[in-house]
């Protein structure tokens, strides 16, 4: 269950998973630090995720019909 | 007990009362804050930006016991709620595929000059340093808006592996970007 944490963090664990992290959350300090130690992360990340690409040039979609 | 909410008991004539104080005073406490975090996230899109914050403080009200938390679990569970809120938005955003893939570790370190490219290009080295299991799971999840089972189903290992993959990735990412200085 607690490397469920770093999936919780950035959350992409499925509906029902996210759910009983969550319960165990509640309960786990282990957890709830690494929580803590982690949250920083995923905004590092978005900075990937905005980076100007190359694929931003692609040509629209068709514009048939 | 919350230093922000600890206070409050007592103080009000109605249920009612309290509770709109609560939010008020969750509004002061993190509104701003979590405006700026999520403001990155929403591409810019202030309406969008307030109203995950509105949810997200309705989420924390609606939770009295994780209100009861110190500061610093209480943020970082915040943030974690407004960026799950984010990515469901997204997804209802783009029901229809979007042709565009997200780009690729090798195409993002392309400077524009600006800090936030920098800062970037710091982030993709370190993501580059990892191993080549850990670096595919943080791709395939949070970066493609992917959920693990749909990243296990692509990448045709069991979802078990790919949360544990994410998490000695994340932290392994975490320890790479904290010895370059760019993560608390």
């Amino acid at each position: 269950m607690h490397d469920g944490v770093a999936a919780y963090v950035l959350g992409v664990l499925d509906e029902e998973e996210h759910e009983a992290f969550e319960r165990h959350l509640e309960v786990c300090e282990q957890c709830q630090a690494e929580l803590v130690e982690l949250s920083g992360v995923p905004e590092k990340l978005d900075e990937l995720k905005q980076a100007p690409s190359a694929s931003e040039d692609d040509p629209p979609m068709s514009m048939s019909r | 007990m919350c230093p922000v909410l600890g206070h409050l008991d007592g103080r009000f004539e109605s249920a009612d009362a309290e509770a709109e104080h609560r939010i008020a005073v969750l509004y002061q406490e993190f509104g701003g804050p979590l405006l700026r975090h999520v403001r990155k996230s929403t591409g810019n899109d202030l309406q969008w930006a307030e109203d995950v914050v509105q949810e997200t403080l309705v989420r924390a009200w609606r939770n009295s016991a994780r209100l009861q938390w110190e500061p610093g679990l209480l943020w970082a569970w915040l943030l974690t709620v407004a960026r799950r809120i984010v990515i469901d938005g997204r997804r209802r955003r783009s029901v229809r595929p979007h042709e565009v893939e997200p780009p690729e570790v090798d195409m993002m370190a392309v400077p524009d000059g600006s800090e936030r490219a920098l800062s970037a290009i710091v982030v993709a080295d370190a993501l580059r340093s990892l191993s080549d299991e850990h670096r595919e799971v943080i791709e395939q999840t949070y970066l493609r808006d992917r959920t693990i089972s749909e990243a296990a189903e692509i990448l045709g290992i069991p979802p078990g592996t790919v949360k544990s993959r994410l998490y000695y990735g994340i932290r392994a990412l975490r320890e790479l970007l904290r010895d370059k200085g760019v993560a608390g």
